[in-house]
């Protein structure tokens, strides 16, 4: 305890900084927990509730994932190396995002937060504020693996059957393992800053760029020019082997998949090496970023408030003026507001940034995937993939809006000041959020499924479909984040990433899935099972009289009812959840006090 | 105590501040004044360690800020213009973080607590989570973590901001005092009554550059425009009608034969040539009583040693 208290005159033991940080952070985490106990139970009841259906969910899936495996590949060397190759793929791809993600949080946490620079102004070692922020992010990048990971790791636990140690060694592993991305990033980030401190939108622009050249040259050479048929032995052992980049030895995502399947193969000598390798290469990584955040965290913050702004030319943009000009019908003022939120989010990276990569992302693997189209064997296929995109396309949107629009109107209560006293209908305010994230979420996500349904070649009525359902969900979701938004906000939280992560952006995001699932279901689907069952009965056409054509003509039948009913319902459902949560936030908003 | 050397900082083509030598000795309370955008804030900012100087050196009882930010940071106080603090700690807890932060043992610091707790009246809300405070309870809280280690520099911006009239007489009775017991205090203000009526010195800046630095009188004698406020003398020289820099130091120094807050050298301060004997500072808590050292000591630490050769290592505990 000597250590601890630090003689008059001198400067902190590092023993003694680091206790005084911990009962900081500890004081902050009980002082949340506390308020949350006495002022929001039902809330964290009810995200603790979604949080283990989710969790739950997923375990079932993968172990059902996992019970397939093992019954469609009974030869276990072929399992093994499946699960090893997937794993390692898993592990690497996460890798990658943690790079990404713990350099972008410690951008923001380290040189745009209010508290570093307090931090910095009190007689604390570089070293150990870089380290503080650094286990923030630490917990921050990787909440979404514990969520996403466990489950999968843990179903092939019980799938297999394996010993008790395997489970011992999970936590540890995974956790040594986050430690490097995470390290990674941090020091990509403290060079960047410190070399590169001009242009952080264009930077963070080129490495996006970088990063959906990357996947494209990857899904590119994943899915294309397969010599063998899909889902044969051969398709598998290409597929097999054109993902083996990821059993490079060095690379920290093999030690850990290597290490999590010696576990469970009993072979516990080699796990207990490889988590050893991945306890000291994060201590490593770790050490090695405190060390550089020592002898660059104060240039480079320096460095960053010297940065200049970009010279904004007085006349509007461009885009200004095209939006101006789309929007013509719209009334004046929501129109003013709608180009000043377009103008904040051009100017803010964070956002701008995540939205090019992963819709990038998303362009480049639907303008690749037009391989499996190639020939008719696969029109089931076909139709089955061009679904699974449209229902990805509604699943990235529902993130971006529980992301990026939910948390508008609680940021938009800091110019309430100004918007306040502006004579400026409340509603006006409202609507033109809604219209902002509906149309600016429509013209991407709608051309998305266009491209996709063009490289598959799906039939025109498909392509329409699709297009209906794509507006349908870009209402939907922008009309429940803008309505939620204002029907929970959260005036005291400044940043949007920790709005979205409250009550509010978890039930906007659960709601939004809710939407998607129930919109897909009544426009969508019901054509795929009809194309299905169209297929189907031309197969038995061919062939002698069978019980089985009755009953396809008779699914057809249903699945035309459904498709109307269904096409005409999920309108309708579109318009009412719009208009009924744009309704209940309207009434909220109305209720504000600022 | 505070010296800035030939300091010059950009923000990229735009000079934010111009070879700036300044030197401010103790017991002296010395009012930056200055338009918008005249340099007032970087200058702080690179006293307190957030910035640092493109050129020259900023030292602080002899520890050049950039080279050695901990130890110069310990022998600050700052109150910035717009404060920084947890929402999710008490009062009390926040203040108790700060003082371990600056080395202040338990009962020291729990008797200093008390003490700030008395003389800026935060007994009724100090228990309570920041969150719930007023504007001006959190700018006395933060006026209480600058003082809690009795610093012997206190770097304040825009003290008065959202502070009702009784607290707005707290601090300058706070002000005063720390003044009196030989602390130096450079103040960033827009109020220019503020500086004339507290202030021992006054410095304006414009553009970047060092308008004027001596008292009121000087200012109006140089001026040539006796028996007039502050505030008209501020107009006239930050609109461009009078020469600046150089010259004008000089002539104030000249002028100031028996400067108020009679510190010895103070000419020699006027012009930027001071303090090479207040160089060694003692810690805030060394020195008995209220009164703050900065004067030669041979158990002080060397004024370029670095952090790591006082504490034996750089690398925190993890």
């Amino acid at each position: 305890m000597s250590t601890l208290i630090a003689k008059p005159g001198d400067l902190l033991t590092p023993q003694a900084e680091a206790h005084a940080f911990w009962l900081l952070r500890r004081r902050i985490v009980v002082a949340r927990i506390r308020q949350l106990l006495a002022q929001a139970r039902l809330r964290l009841s009810i995200v603790l509730v979604l949080s283990t259906v989710l969790w739950f969910g997923l375990f079932g899936l993968f172990a059902e994932g996992f019970m397939f495996l093992d019954s469609a590949v009974p030869h276990p060397q072929w399992r093994e190396q499946i699960v090893q190759t997937v794993l390692g793929s898993f592990f690497v791809a996460l890798m990658l995002m943690l790079v990404l993600s713990a350099g972008v949080l410690i951008y923001g946490s380290l040189f745009r937060s209010p508290e570093t620079a307090f931090l910095l102004t009190i007689p604390a070692r570089t070293e150990r504020v870089f380290l503080h922020k650094f286990q923030e992010a630490l917990v921050f990048s990787s909440w979404g693996f514990v969520l996403l990971g466990s489950p999968v790791l843990l179903a092939y636990g019980v799938i297999s059957a394996v010993p008790w140690y395997y489970y011992a060694m999970l936590l540890p592993m995974v956790v040594a393992f986050v430690y490097i991305p995470v390290a990674w990033g941090a020091i990509l980030c403290l060079l960047l800053i410190r070399y590169l401190p001009r242009g952080v939108g264009i930077l963070l622009a080129l490495i996006g760029a970088a990063a959906v050249l990357a996947a494209a040259v990857l899904i590119r050479g994943l899915i294309t020019e397969m010599q063998s048929e899909l889902l044969t032995p051969g398709w598998l052992h290409q597929m097999l082997s054109r993902l083996r980049f990821s059993e490079g030895r060095l690379l920290p995502s093999w030690w850990l998949t290597n290490g999590l399947l010696s576990a469970a193969e009993g072979n516990w000598s080699e796990a207990m090496l490889l988590l050893g390798l991945l306890i000291s290469n994060a201590l490593f990584w770790q050490q090695v970023a405190i060390w550089v955040a020592g002898l660059l965290l104060r240039p480079a913050y320096s460095n960053l408030a010297g940065r200049t702004a970009a010279y904004r030319r007085p006349h509007s943009a461009f885009i200004d003026r095209l939006a101006a000009s789309v929007l013509c019908l719209v009334p004046r003022p929501m129109r003013l507001m709608i180009i000043k939120d377009l103008r904040l989010f051009r100017r803010d990276p964070v956002q701008w940034s995540q939205f090019f990569i992963f819709f990038g992302l998303l362009l480049v693997y639907f303008v690749n995937i037009g391989s499996f189209s190639h020939s008719l064997h696969y029109s089931g296929w076909v139709n089955m993939v061009s679904f699974l995109n449209l229902s990805v396309v509604g699943l990235l949107l529902s993130t971006f809006t529980t992301r990026f629009i939910f948390p508008m109107m609680s940021l938009e209560a800091r110019r309430f000041w100004l918007l306040g006293m502006l004579p400026l209908g409340r509603h006006a305010i409202l609507w033109s959020k809604f219209l902002f994230a509906a149309v600016g979420a429509a013209f991407p996500c709608c051309a998305l499924i266009l491209v996709s349904d063009l490289a598959l070649r799906v039939p025109r009525n498909i392509l329409l479909t699709h297009q209906l359902s794509c507006l349908v969900l870009c209402l939907g979701l922008a009309g429940i984040a803008v309505g939620l938004g204002a029907r929970f906000p959260d005036f005291r939280e400044e940043s949007s990433a920790r709005i979205a992560a409250g009550f509010g952006g978890t039930l906007n995001l659960v709601l939004s899935t809710m939407y998607i699932v129930t919109v897909l279901a009544l426009t969508s689907l019901p054509y795929h099972f009809l194309v299905a069952a169209d297929q189907a009965a031309r197969t038995f056409a061919h062939a002698a009289p069978h019980p089985w054509m009755a009953e396809s003509l008779r699914l057809q039948l249903w699945f035309r009812l459904w498709l109307i009913g269904g096409t005409i319902g999920g309108v309708v459902l579109g318009i009412a959840t719009t208009v009924w949560v744009m309704y209940v936030g309207m009434r909220a908003f109305k209720r504000w006090e600022l | 105590m505070i010296h800035f050397h030939n300091v010059t900082r950009s923000y990229g083509r735009k000079v934010a501040v111009a070879d700036l030598s300044l030197s401010i000795g103790p017991g002296e309370l010395f009012a930056l004044l200055g338009p918008n955008g005249a340099g007032k804030t970087t200058t702080i900012k690179m006293l307190v360690g957030l910035l640092r100087p493109d050129s020259g050196t900023v030292r602080v009882c002899g520890y050049d800020v950039a080279q050695s930010p901990r130890e110069a940071a310990r022998l600050i106080g700052y109150v910035p213009d717009q404060p920084f603090l947890y929402d999710k700690l008490t009062g009390r807890e926040f203040l108790e973080f700060v003082g371990q932060m600056r080395g202040l043992p338990s009962t020291l610091l729990a008797e200093r607590i008390a003490d700030q707790v008395s003389k800026l009246e935060l007994g009724t809300f100090l228990d309570e989570l920041i969150e719930t405070y007023s504007h001006g309870m959190r700018q006395r809280l933060v006026f209480a973590a600058a003082f809690l280690h009795q610093p012997p520099v206190l770097v304040i911006d825009e003290p008065l901001v959202g502070l009702d009239p009784r607290s707005s007489r707290l601090v300058k009775d706070l002000l005063r005092a720390r003044t009196a017991a030989g602390a130096s205090v450079l103040m960033s203000t827009h109020l220019l009554w503020l500086a004339e009526e507290i202030a021992t010195r006054i410095g304006i800046v414009d553009q970047g550059r060092i308008k004027f630095l001596g008292t009121k009188d000087q200012l109006q004698q140089l001026l040539a425009l006796p028996h007039t406020s502050l505030e008209q003398l501020f107009l006239e020289l930050t609109e461009g009608n009078h020469q600046p820099a150089d010259t004008q130091k000089h002539h104030c120094a000249a002028a100031d034969a028996a400067p108020p807050g009679g510190t010895e050298g103070r000419a020699a301060e006027l012009l930027g040539t001071a303090g090479q004997g207040e160089a060694d500072c003692r810690g805030p808590y060394e020195t008995p009583g209220d009164k703050p050292a900065c004067k030669p000591d041979g158990d002080a630490p060397l004024p370029h040693r670095s952090a790591e050769a006082a504490t034996g290592s750089s690398a925190p505990d993890h």
